[in-house]
């Protein structure tokens, strides 16, 4: 029974293999961002976890510091006193106990620069290669005293540095020139994953680093045959309070696991486009199904005719769909491969120095990339082969009794409550937000799905008038074409088939409508920020790290700034984590005598100074949550387990800067140990002081720190702005790539009504059409579609992007753009998009007149 | 009265109305007919007379409007679509005009098409017996692009007769050919009735087709208005000249 199915389910794949040859393609695009996604987390996952194992190898035991409550793996820990380090070495079983100390460290190149890196800039304590570090020593000797360092050999190579060079290097102290002495790998490779590692003995590390006699934990190792647990007992006896034991494996684990997090947000990003292009793609291979079943529409009525089942007309078409899925996932998973190589390669050549890794495609990769693409590409098919199936068997002689399709009435309902429950969906998640995040996401990710699907099931009635009217007024400027032959034809044949030029165009006006949804909100979110920002910043400088390093800035820098006459007021913005009446909280740390005068924080009540007395400031909307005012107090508990009531001492309207809490930084000193870093630090310059002399007194400054970036206030707000732009490019790549695929659909669903009007294109040649005038109409037939879609886009869209703006925290949006100059571009890029997508069929033009009306 | 048991189809009381009210057009007007079993029946008449509704209908193609078709002892009315399409597959073959091959199936795949759909097995003997008296031997693997029109349509009477069905139906199955290449497929029907007992209704506007008949009915505006026994063509054209006028 499956015999014959399958023989003409696989002699139609080949038959039209070059009719599916774009549907392949959209198919395997989407694949590739999946399978590229699995492909590159999990290699990069892998050789990281690798390089931490490798790192961890020799400790069987950590002590560390335990924290109150969040996240093991990220948590800035206190330090523990170098004294410890004694007690666990006495304990029984224990072979080695040694201090480990990681530091913000940037090494300045042999050019006088400060090595940039992908990851951080780290200096180091190691005892050497007979250490519990797993470091090993490629060239020369571990450091020795004082005056001497390794770096790991790619960060040296990087930097410019041989054995033996003099390398100039900024801790969290001051500059410091070390002879380098040796280069540092780590297991196989040679590299930190992207870090740059300066190794000194810990003596000079406790020095150099500003440790004071403090480790960020204790690595263990046990005497051979020695019970682990039985030692680990007897550490965690012996230690003070607010120690804690752990193993060397669940220590690398959570470290590599901080660092796996990352890298799935990468995942993440690769997997929506995928997720956007596949959605497209459905379109696409829905349009070329429906048109491929329409043109066989006589064999398959023959076939029915001969005794083929409405069943087996089905799984005939499905299995096409399958074959056609098959063949694009395999190739989808190939090209997921290069996508994560490639990705791979670009974080590479920008310095990331992944470890090198062997692509890993796991069991989940195939599966996944599977699912989707068979599953996508199928699902796309049902509608098609559903139609295809209801085919009577008559119409084998009689092609005009062809389809007795939906009616158009009954699209019209079946369209308008697909639109409403959309709609509905979406507006519930964009106001409602049910579920957090994600409910607000998934619901409104489901409406929009079924808002896109049912405009496109409506559009079918407005595409033959819209064409129309498209083809009316887009000539305007160039206006002969409306009157010409090749005009009028490529007008009418985009009218012809109202249901294909629909769906044609709604490929497009996904795409579209996400790029405008996007760009209103963006605009809109980029406009406010730029006015919050105008209103709150009265800072003359800023100094931050430079761009991408998150390392922030050590104390010494704003401390030495405070010290300058030319400036009058200097405040570091310090970050830590507390729970603020048992809810985690982000808590900034600012000098309250200073911070007034450098950012405006729109303050209701109380006064900023009170930041000095050891109270606390809040924004109105957790004020309001939290229901306190001026004057109540809060019950904070810091990271170490410290618990405080805190004083609310004012309360504020903005928080573009300050974030939702503020505390003094007398506070946050007072309470931890752990080494702070500022991510940015503000000062204002003293009255009577020119800018050019207080910005050269800084920028003196700042050449003992390297990393530091000083900027305007102008420059400030770019940058800021600039931030805010690299995420928008993100998801206007994104973007791009859904229109690129909608671009294929219009150029696929044009070739394929080409081929099949080839009759009428010889027709026409016969009667003395010029092949420039037949390339004419079917460009023009392929802008009027491109521009029809590209209008839906913009119709869907734009209303979107407003409510999703409306429903964004006033905090957010102050102003809502609508991006006039964005909907133009859009509007001619579709024109674009139509001349493009008219390419592959012109190909019809060079047709032999004889031959195309010879054509069975 | 003997036909009853010996009748491939037929039809009583058949109407076929296509359109309402001022537009109604009456394809069928009340056709009652039978197929007797082994014989050549040819079916005439004027264009528009309602000749393919007729064969459509008959063959369980088409639905009629009101009446009744039976194909054997089956009430085709009482079937469902699944059971229609295994009646038109064991009991029913078909030549059509033109286009009645896939395209993308070797000649031989096209003859055993319907036998492979129903997962019947071939009968070995039987297929080449029919390849061989359709002479097409030579040409079993090649895909109809590669056939000439007249090879295409024996393919096509292979395949009618490949599945032995009960009654086989072409509509003008020789009105694109040649008349060599016609002649050639009317005289192999002849012999599938005459040497191989097959039934076959034929509809054509050829006297001469029409005279490879054991019988001819003539349609005019949907009712048979004339028949005519062991015709010649003279006699076909003779009938057809006095419908006409
Ligand atoms: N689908 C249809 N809709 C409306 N009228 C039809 C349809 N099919 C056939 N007819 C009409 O029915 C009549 C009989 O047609 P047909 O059986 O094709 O005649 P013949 O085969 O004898 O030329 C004609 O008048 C034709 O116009
Ligand atoms: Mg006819």
């Amino acid at each position: 029974m499956a015999a014959p199915v399958t023989r003409l389910t696989i002699r139609g794949v080949i038959a039209r293999k070059w009719r599916i040859f774009l549907t392949i393609l959209a198919v395997v695009s989407g694949v590739a961002f999946v399978s590229g996604a699995f492909v590159l987390t999990d290699s990069v996952k892998k050789s990281i976890n690798d390089v931490f194992a490798t790192l961890s190898e020799g400790i069987d035991i950590e002590v560390r510091t335990s924290i109150a409550f969040g996240d093991e793996a990220t948590a800035e820990r206190d330090p523990v006193s170098v004294d410890v380090i004694d007690v666990v070495a006495a304990i029984d079983g224990v072979r080695l106990a040694e201090g480990n100390l990681l530091r913000a460290a940037t090494v300045i190149k042999s050019d006088g620069e400060p090595l940039r890196t992908s990851g951080p800039a780290f200096g180091i304590a190691w005892v050497g290669p007979d250490g519990l570090d797993g470091r090993t020593i490629v060239e020369g000797r571990p450091a020795a005293g004082p005056s001497e360092v390794t770096l790991d050999k790619s960060s040296a190579r990087r930097a410019g540095y041989e054995v033996g060079d003099t390398v100039t290097i900024v801790g969290p102290a001051g500059k410091g020139d070390f002879v380098l002495v040796g280069l540092n790998g780590t297991g196989k490779t040679t590299n930190g994953g992207g870090a740059s590692i300066a190794a000194f003995d810990p003596v000079t590390a406790n020095e150099f680093l500003g440790a004071e006699n403090m480790v960020d934990s204790i690595y263990v190792a046990i005497d051979e045959g020695a019970d682990r647990d039985a030692v680990m007992a007897a550490i965690d006896a012996a230690l003070p309070d607010g120690l804690e034991v752990i193993t060397g494996e669940q220590s690398a684990e959570e470290t590599a696991g901080a660092i796996n997090d990352i890298i799935d947000i990468f995942g993440n990003v690769l997997l929506g486009f995928a997720a956007v292009s596949l959605f497209v793609s459905a379109f696409l291979i829905f349009n070329t199904f429906a048109i491929i079943v329409s043109q066989r529409l006589r064999e398959l009525a023959l076939l029915r005719a001969v005794g083929a089942s409405a069943r087996q007309i089905r799984t005939m078409i499905i299995g096409e769909a399958l074959v056609v899925s098959v063949i694009a996932t395999l190739l989808g998973i190939l090209a997921g491969m290069g996508v994560a190589k490639g990705i791979v390669a670009i974080f590479n050549a920008a310095g990331a120095a992944f470890p090198s890794a062997s692509l890993i495609v796991s069991p989940r990769t195939v599966i996944a990339s599977t699912v989707v693409g068979v599953g996508v590409t199928v699902a796309a098919a049902i509608v098609p082969a559903l139609r295809a199936a209801r085919i009577p068997p008559v119409a084998a002689m009689r092609p005009e009794l062809g389809f007795n399709s939906l009616q158009k009435n009954k699209r019209l309902v079946v369209g308008s409550i697909t639109t409403g429950i959309g709609l509905v969906l979406f507006s519930i998640g964009v106001f409602g937000q049910p579920g957090g995040t994600s409910g607000t996401l998934g619901l409104s990710a489901v409406g929009a799905i079924l808002l896109f699907l049912g405009i496109a099931s409506l559009s079918t009635t407005v595409a033959a008038p819209a064409s129309r009217v498209i083809s009316r007024v887009l000539p305007l400027p160039f206006r002969p074409m409306t009157r010409s032959v090749p005009g009028r034809l490529g007008s009418r044949n985009a009218q012809r088939t109202p249901r294909r030029t629909a769906s044609t165009a709604s490929a497009l006006m996904i795409g579209l409508a996400l790029v405008s949804t996007v760009s209103v909100v963006a605009s809109s979110v980029q406009a406010s920020f730029k006015e919050q920002l105008q209103g709150s910043v009265t800072a003359d400088f800023f100094v931050s790290n430079g761009p991408g390093n998150f390392q922030g800035l050590p104390v010494a820098f704003s401390e030495r700034l405070s010290e300058l006459p030319e400036l009058s007021a200097v405040s570091p913005f310090r970050a830590a984590t507390a729970q603020v009446n048992g809810d985690t909280k982000q808590i900034g740390a600012v000098r309250g005598s200073a911070f007034g005068q450098l950012v405006d924080i729109d303050l209701t009540s109380g006064s900023v100074e009170s930041l000095d007395d050891g109270k606390i400031l809040l924004h109105r909307d957790p004020a309001r949550d939290y229901a306190v005012q001026v004057g109540d107090t809060l019950s904070i508990l810091w990271l170490n387990g410290t618990e405080q009531q805190i004083e609310v001492g004012g309360i504020y309207d903005d928080a573009t800067i300050a974030g939702n809490w503020l505390v003094g930084l007398s506070t946050l000193q007072a309470v931890s140990t752990a080494t702070p870093t500022d991510f940015f630090i503000g000062a204002k310059i003293a009255d009577g002081v020119d800018i050019e002399d207080a910005r050269a007194a800084v920028e003196e400054v700042a050449l003992d720190f390297p990393s530091a970036e000083v900027q305007d206030q102008a420059e400030f707000q770019q940058s800021q702005e600039d931030q805010l732009n690299q995420l928008l490019i993100i998801i206007y790549g994104l973007l791009i790539i859904s229109i690129a695929i909608a671009v294929l659909g219009i150029a696929n669903t044009m070739a394929l009504s080409v081929f099949e009007r080839t009759r009428e294109f010889g027709l026409l040649r016969a009667v003395g059409m010029s092949k420039r005038d037949l390339k004419r109409s079917i460009r023009w037939e392929a802008v009027i579609v491109a521009v029809f879609g590209a209008s839906l886009g913009i119709i869907v869209g734009i209303p979107l992007g407003l409510a999703v703006t409306t429903a964004l925290p006033s905090t957010f949006i102050t102003t809502t753009v609508v991006p006039v100059n964005t909907i133009i571009v859009i509007l001619i890029a579709s024109i674009i998009v139509g001349v493009v997508a008219a390419m592959p069929a012109r190909r019809a033009a060079r047709l032999n007149v004889l031959d195309a009306i010879s054509t069975h | 009265m003997t036909s009853l048991s010996t009748a491939a189809a037929g039809a009583i009381d058949a109407f076929k109305i296509y359109g309402k009210d001022d537009s109604e057009v009456r394809a069928l007007d009340g056709v009652t007919v039978t197929f007797a079993s082994g014989k050549f029946t040819a079916i005439m008449g004027p264009s528009g007379s309602g000749k393919s509704t007729l064969m459509h209908c008959l063959a369980g193609l088409d639905s009629l409007t009101s009446g009744s078709i039976t194909i054997g002892d089956t009430n085709l009315a009482t079937l469902n679509d699944k059971e229609l399409t295994l009646t038109r597959r064991s009991n029913v073959g078909f030549i059509f005009q033109a286009y009645n091959l896939i395209p993308t199936l070797t000649a031989l795949e096209n003859i055993t098409l319907p036998l492979d759909l129903g997962g019947t097995p071939v009968d070995q003997q039987w297929l080449d017996t029919v390849v061989d008296a359709v002479g097409l031997r030579s040409r079993l693997n090649h895909r109809p692009s590669e056939l000439s029109g007249g090879q295409q349509q024996r393919v096509a009477v292979a395949r009618a007769l490949a599945s032995k069905p009960r009654i086989i139906f072409a509509d003008e199955p020789t009105g694109n050919l040649d008349s060599r290449m016609g002649t050639e497929i009317l005289t192999f029907m002849r012999h599938a009735v005459t040497d191989l007992g097959q039934t076959i209704v034929m509809v054509t506007h050829d006297p001469v087709a029409a005279s490879y008949a054991d019988r001819v009915i003539f349609l005019a505006d949907g009712k048979i208005v004339d028949e005519l026994d062991n015709p010649t063509a003279d006699q076909v054209l003779d009938r057809m000249k006095r419908l006409g006028s």
